[in-house]
């Protein structure tokens, strides 16, 4: 039981109690319940592409080109669309250039064996770049969207399900899916063994390559659901519709508690923290903050958090043996 | 020469840059001049102090990527002071200072506390953008003084004050790299443990290049101030990403303790003389970060293909030594 009650997910899920309580008392406002529903819409692409990234850092990797990826899937629909195919054709566009952006990223990485970070920041550039060339090509040129949209994709992004916003629920599936994909199934585990000893996985061997390219096609497929969302929601696709996720993002995944040397980590765990990041920017702006100030003051909660969490390590191992076994 | 071409980026980068732009001037004559090396100097003096601020501290086996954050608290402190009357070398002296501190707050996390330098450096990143905003209320510092300008404009020998200063600085890092202390550097990126045993001061080792770094970020948010005239809200964003690129190009490994002063060098001269030569081409900027990234993952593609062969050449080559057979060269690979 104390072993339970001692998780990482049950902290943080105090502190988003916490979090919330303040800002309640600060603002009766903020803690109405269509306030707390809706005010979601605004920061879940964050969480549909942190969950995913967890898996790809639990298995040893990192992936930072997917917040270009999310706007380079946006304009891939939206050109789609441009051309008049019908609707679910755009969307299998949008979703496939996500996929395929996995999957160039896993190839090179596999191809080089360098560090995903280098790969993944030239991915970064040239899906940006990309993008950028891409919108170009409906006239769209530079940082404008393309829009356009039918009717049925646009009212997509302000849909309800049981009374709950689209994307919060279209969220929480996914992150539902990865949970029961990481924590109860075989290729959950192939995950955690690989992050924990890449090495010691291959000569066991376990497919390394073909679990990691697993991990970084769902990261690119999320950043394209991701673009559609929030190309939805805007009502028009742009290059930069996913350059806000960078850091909030890489920031849930190891707020949730993944640890960044691989082997660590839970989906529980950053799903929670994308929701203590997203009421930390909300109540930081219904309470006067200006968007870009609240967004930064996120890297100020990891450092806070991370600095905490390391140093009680640290602490820890000051404390003499016996005296923690009685504890 | 596959073995030159693998074993020597620098001279490899080196002659893949003056092919590029050979290449440059025969489609776009006047390209070839002193002038545009000039240009290419100076539009890259931000990026060179900054990939020279990272440098070190990749050779830890640490990585920073709050380069542009500091930059911009830097350049904002310097156009804040200045702007309050105060005269240009106390102002500049404020904003390394900010650097200094930016620096060695990363340096602590990273030292002491044993974060994650990819993870503390996140964090700092937003943490420093935030106070610059914070810092400006969102606004952009304009009517900078003519004597802050007047540091990016040429003065002596085609160069600007902020170009002596980076040439000084580029000076300064080899000359302390081929140090005693500067091997030190190398020792605990090579093998963190290894150096402690050795009984290097590896904390304070670690803490001092993230120190360097801020420093740096500083001087680069200095050159941004004086080079473009006023500080906008972004200054310097994304531009730690574009360091590392170079600095990866240029052959320096991020798995710590390899690395040179003139790869560092010719990887941001790379960098640059590519987005110089767009611009010459009458190719639109936004060709600019595909064309950048392409070349960069092509690149990495190459080298990294290279060097596994050659690796594997070089194990087959142990194993006829030692009498033993090697049933194909894909097993080699699959080691590697």
């Amino acid at each position: 039981m104390n072993r339970h009650l001692m998780r990482w997910e049950v902290l943080l899920l105090l502190i988003l109690m916490a979090e919330l309580a303040i800002f309640g008392m600060m603002n009766p406002r903020f803690l109405r319940p269509s306030s707390l529903l809706f005010g979601t819409s605004d920061f879940v692409q964050v969480g549909i592409v942190a969950v995913p990234l967890t898996l790809v850092i639990i298995a040893g990797g990192i992936d930072v080109s997917f917040a270009s990826t999310v706007g380079l899937a946006a304009i891939a629909f939206g050109i789609a669309n441009f051309f008049g195919l019908p609707l679910p054709l755009s969307l299998a566009v949008g979703l496939a250039t996500g996929a395929a952006a996995g999957l160039l990223n896993a190839t090179i990485i596999r191809l080089t064996r360098l560090q995903p970070l280098v790969v993944t920041l030239g991915s970064l550039y040239m899906f940006s770049g990309a993008a950028t060339v891409l919108s170009g090509v409906v006239g769209a040129s530079g940082y404008e969207g393309i829009g356009g949209f039918p009717e049925a994709f646009t009212a997509l992004g302000y849909a309800q399900v049981l009374g709950l916003p689209m994307p919060l629920v279209v969220f929480l599936v996914f992150a539902a899916v990865l949970l029961v994909l990481l924590h109860l199934t075989r290729f959950g585990r192939l995950v955690f063994q690989i992050g924990q000893n890449a090495e010691a996985a291959r000569h066991s061997g376990m497919p390394v390559f073909r679990v990691q390219l697993v991990t970084y096609v769902l990261t690119g497929l999320a950043a394209a659901l991701a673009g559609l969302m929030l190309s939805a929601y805007f009502g028009s696709a742009r290059v930069d519709l996913g350059s806000a996720t960078l850091l909030p993002a890489i920031t849930a995944a190891v707020l949730g508690g993944a640890s960044i040397y691989g082997g660590q980590g839970s989906v529980l765990g950053t799903i929670i923290a994308t929701f203590i990041i997203g009421y930390l920017q909300q109540g930081l702006q219904m309470s006067g903050v200006p968007s870009q100030i609240s967004s930064a003051l996120s890297g100020a909660l990891l450092v806070l958090v991370v600095a905490l969490r390391y140093g009680a390590e640290l602490l820890r191992d000051f404390i003499p043996v016996r005296l923690r076994r009685a504890d | 020469m596959l073995d030159r071409i693998a074993r020597d980026r620098v001279a490899t980068l080196f002659i893949v840059t003056v092919l590029v732009l050979l290449a440059v001037g025969a489609a776009a004559p006047g390209f070839l001049s002193v002038r545009t090396a000039g240009i290419i100097w100076s539009n890259g003096l931000v990026l060179m102090l900054v990939a020279l601020g990272i440098f070190p501290v990749i050779l830890t086996r640490n990585i920073d990527v709050s380069g542009g954050s500091v930059l911009g608290l830097s350049a904002v402190t310097l156009g804040l002071t200045l702007n309050q009357g105060l005269p240009l070398p106390l102002a500049s002296a404020a904003a390394l200072g900010t650097g200094l501190l930016a620096g060695a707050l990363s340096g602590l996390l990273v030292a002491v506390l044993r974060v994650p330098s990819i993870v503390a450096t996140l964090g700092t990143l937003g943490l420093f953008r935030g106070v610059m905003l914070i810092a400006t209320g969102g606004e952009w510092i304009e009517d900078l003084p003519e004597d802050l300008k007047a540091l990016g404009a040429k003065s002596f020998a085609g160069l600007s004050v902020m170009g002596m200063v980076t040439a000084g600085a580029i000076l300064a890092v080899w000359l302390f790299l081929r140090s005693r202390r500067g091997g030190w550097v190398f020792v605990t990126g090579d093998n963190r443990a290894a150096a402690h045993h050795l009984g290097l001061p590896v904390k304070r080792i670690e803490f001092l290049v993230f120190v360097w770094g801020g420093a740096m970020y500083a001087l680069a948010g200095i050159a941004f101030a004086a080079q473009i005239g006023f500080v906008p809200n972004q200054a310097g964003s994304g531009i730690e990403l574009r360091a590392i690129a170079a600095l990866v190009l240029g052959g320096i490994s991020l798995l710590g303790g390899v690395g040179t002063v003139a790869g560092v060098v010719i990887g941001v001269i790379f960098f640059t003389s590519i987005d110089t030569s767009l611009v010459f081409l009458r190719i639109p900027a936004y060709w600019n970060d595909l064309i950048g990234g392409a070349m960069l993952l092509a690149v990495l593609l190459i080298d990294g293909r290279l060097r596994i062969a050659l690796e594997a050449r070089d194990r087959a080559a142990r194993y006829r030594r030692s009498g033993h057979r090697i049933s194909s060269t894909r097993d080699l690979e699959d080691a590697a």
